[in-house]
């Protein structure tokens, strides 16, 4: 593999990550917006609870996709921020806000001052975030982004505008919400545990039929999607995809806990690993291709090198990180208040 | 006046003297943290460790804060630089990976401090802080030496408007970055030392001369009154660098028009830049070329010997280095009278003046950082590259930027004013329960 390649690959791991990590914590707002029924002040504060020590950390594989854009392929960042500015912007002020109000939450709750709105603004701003995020990278799929001689000729709307960027934008939101309910299925017990159960299944065949949705809708209105769907390693991966997706909706009804979360988890980075292999080799359908937009070959290889120096250090903190804060929450626990008496 | 550049500008501006405050915080408020709970593990006094708690609480929020307004500018460097970033996203980009890592740690580390309080044991907990100081540490370093590279471009070959034959290292570790990240890193530690000093000032002032006010006060006290010396240091290592290297920004700093052997060193002063002279300064004769050069005679080059294309508005310069400095000196001044009076009196307990003194210089450090900061930007001005690539090559095609410039100016007026409420209800919270804490048993 071409170090460009490998370095492409960063992203799209990257990506992974995010959608697995911090993907769970844009669905937590999604489900404490849609928290209904007589546990739904327990379903709220288990997913604050459940998100307060890890979300900045789940955040930062953000920054590592920006980072890894920029450094190694300096000139596909520009045309991307470029070309999706408008969603981007949207994204970045749902990202600020999403994190703020749940600092300010959190934070008010310990010196016993609630501001106004937060909760609202939390929930807002996490649904916003993935639907505008999903869009950008289903514009960028969608081929409907053009760049000509260096130069974005695209518009500041249409690329992101279609059927098949919104749909996008959707499946974001479904990826979401499903991981989170997925994951605080091992997080909670008893009825709580059976609410966050309710949610994985609706949240799956949502999914389900999201990316069902946008395979023909692609054949409409995404040509540079679709036609390069019917080779054999996007439809391996994509099969893969399929095969997950029903494997976690089965472990759900069959309320297998321990394995809800690795086999949701693995669901989502087939979904996103599927579309990488519609896109390779391009970074941006159709215009640019992934060693087009590389970095010189000294860049790559020193970013390339810092990786496995950096992981050494990462992975352990990571694990140790998650392992620290894995506790269950039951029928009527409280907000964890932390740093306090 | 709102054309694409200069909204760019000042929207790349606000979001920076915004973020900038909460980087410092988040620099200085780990050795902070690192210092309260090994001392409480030393001596086992646990005044030190309901300090370590309470600044827990305080860093989660404006760790939150800095957080998400750093996600601001690297998302601001492709939304309004894109050619800057297409030129040297391959050179800079390797210490912003690097920072991605150290962004993890120090994310993760401090997840596991702030909710671990109860969970890990007390050496582990304080542990945990030293991931914090090294991480944030290497933060400063990794950005700082962006900003450095954009002063002092190094590490590539210049072929047909494309850097080739890139080293990242060798951009990494130009000439300006020994000067810059030691400058900005001190200023880090000395800003927040005398930010979180002068809360416990105005404390004392008001009465509340608890055991606890006054170990605090001392604790943060310490750092700053221990960096300040050193960061005259480093800020006079710097003119010098400046003098060589960059000597449009040296004269600007300074307002210096006329080239000129045996300079003055100007304090205050009105640089006019139609009549090319800067009047009403304070002129200490020959210093400003001994502290350039090394030689009191040494010439100094003015402005007026620079293409006026290329040179910064000395206005931009001049007014910021002065308030930097002067904070500097100011903050100088009541570190050593710190010192003084804990030496004279073998024990720290500030009278009425020092208390004073100190409460007027919690948000001096932060001054002194976005002027200095200001001066560096302003300084190498028109340049976004200096010598390389001037800033208004460097923008977006995109319109109508003064409208995020609105949003986002909506935005952080929003998290100004959040973050004050629940700031200032802490403080209100601290003082109820700073009465009860006033006789904490020590254990050892």
């Amino acid at each position: 593999m071409s170090l460009d390649v490998l370095a492409a690959a960063v992203v799209l791991v990257g990506l992974i990550a995010y959608a697995m990590f911090g993907g769970a914590d844009f669905g937590g707002g999604v489900w404490i917006a849609l928290a209904a029924g007589p546990r739904a002040r327990q379903q709220r504060e288990a997913i604050y609870r459940a998100m307060g020590p890890v979300w900045e950390t789940n955040h930062v594989w953000l920054i590592l996709i920006v980072v890894t854009l920029f450094t190694a392929f300096p000139s596909a960042f520009a045309d991307l921020f470029t070309a999706l500015f408008v969603p981007l912007v949207i994204a970045l002020v749902g990202i600020v806000f999403r994190g703020a109000a749940f600092a300010f939450r959190h934070y008010g709750q310990l010196v016993a001052t609630r501001l106004p709105a937060t909760g609202a603004v939390f929930s807002v701003a996490s649904i916003l975030t993935p639907l505008t995020m999903g869009m950008a990278l289903g514009a960028v799929a969608g081929g409907h982004i053009s760049i000509d001689g260096g130069a974005v000729t695209s518009g500041l709307y249409e690329p992101w505008l279609h059927p098949f960027a919104i749909v996008c934008g959707l499946i974001a939101i479904a990826i979401c919400g499903f991981l989170t309910a997925c994951y605080m299925t091992t997080r909670s017990v008893g009825a709580l545990q059976e609410d966050f159960r309710n949610r994985g299944r609706a949240a799956s065949l949502a999914l389900g039929a999201l990316t069902t949705l946008a395979l023909p809708l692609a054949w409409w209105d995404a040509s540079a999607f679709s036609d390069r769907l019917l080779r054999p390693m996007p439809l391996a991966v994509m099969s893969l995809a399929v095969v997950m997706g029903v494997c976690s909706l089965a472990v759900l009804w069959r309320r297998v806990y321990v394995i809800v979360p690795p086999v949701a988890a693995a669901t989502v980075a087939l979904v996103i690993a599927a579309w990488g292999a519609v896109q390779y080799p391009y970074l941006i359908l159709p215009d640019v291709k992934i060693a087009d937009a590389a970095a010189g070959h000294e860049t790559l290889l020193a970013f390339i090198i810092a990786l496995p120096i950096g992981s050494v250090s990462l992975v352990p903190s990571l694990a140790l990180l998650y392992l620290t804060f894995s506790e269950k929450t039951g029928g009527g626990a409280e907000a964890d208040v932390v740093g306090d008496h | 006046m709102f054309d694409t550049v200069n909204s760019s500008r000042a929207l790349m501006g606000m979001s920076l003297a915004f973020h900038i405050c909460f980087s410092a915080i988040g620099i200085g408020l780990p050795l902070l943290l690192f210092l309260a709970e090994g001392i409480a593990l030393r001596t086992g006094n646990d005044v030190y460790r309901e300090m370590a708690r309470r600044w827990t609480r305080v860093a989660a929020v404006l760790f939150a804060v800095g957080a998400v307004s750093g996600t601001i500018l690297s998302f601001e460097f492709g939304l309004l630089w894109p050619t800057f970033m297409d030129f040297s996203g391959a050179i800079i980009g390797f210490p912003f990976a690097l920072e991605g890592f150290a962004f993890f740690t120090e994310a993760i580390f401090l997840g596991i401090y702030m909710y671990g309080w109860d969970r890990l044991s007390r050496v582990a907990h304080w542990l945990c802080t030293v991931p914090l100081v090294l991480s944030s540490s290497l933060s400063a370093l990794f950005v700082i030496s962006a900003n450095s590279w954009m002063n002092e471009p190094a590490g590539f070959v210049l072929r047909d408007g494309k850097a080739v034959n890139v080293d990242p290292i060798a951009a990494m570790f130009n000439r300006a970055t020994p000067y810059e990240v030691v400058h900005g890193s001190i200023a880090a530690y000395v800003a927040t030392g005398f930010a979180v000093a002068g809360i416990y000032a105005v404390a004392m002032l008001r009465g509340r001369r608890s055991e606890y006010n006054r170990r605090a006060l001392m604790l943060a006290l310490a750092v700053a009154a221990v960096f300040t010396p050193l960061q005259f240091v480093s800020g006079d290592l710097g003119a010098r660098f400046l003098a060589h290297h960059q000597p449009e920004k040296f004269a600007a700093m300074e307002g210096q028009f006329q080239t000129e052997k045996g300079a003055p060193l100007r304090i205050g002063g009105f640089p006019d830049t139609a009549a090319k002279e800067t009047r009403y300064a304070i002129e200490i004769p020959k210093l400003l070329s001994f502290m350039g050069y090394e030689d009191f005679n040494a010439e100094v080059r003015g402005l007026n010997d620079f293409p006026q294309n290329a040179i910064p508005d000395t206005r931009l310069v001049h007014y910021p280095f002065q308030i930097m400095v002067a904070s500097g000196f100011a903050m100088l001044v009541v570190a050593l009278a710190a010192f003084a009076v804990a030496w004279w009196r073998r024990r720290f307990d500030p009278g009425r003046l020092l208390l004073i003194g100190i409460a007027c210089m919690a948000p001096l450090g932060f001054v002194a950082i976005e002027a200095g900061w200001f001066v560096t930007e302003f300084g190498r001005q028109p340049w976004i590259i200096y010598g390389l690539m001037r800033t208004d090559e460097a923008a977006t095609p995109r319109e109508g930027i003064w409208a995020v410039f609105l949003v986002f100016f909506l935005v952080y007026v929003a998290l100004a004013a959040g973050l004050a409420l629940l700031l200032l209800r802490e403080g209100r919270r601290s003082r109820a329960q700073g009465n009860g804490l006033r006789e904490v048993p020590r254990v050892a």
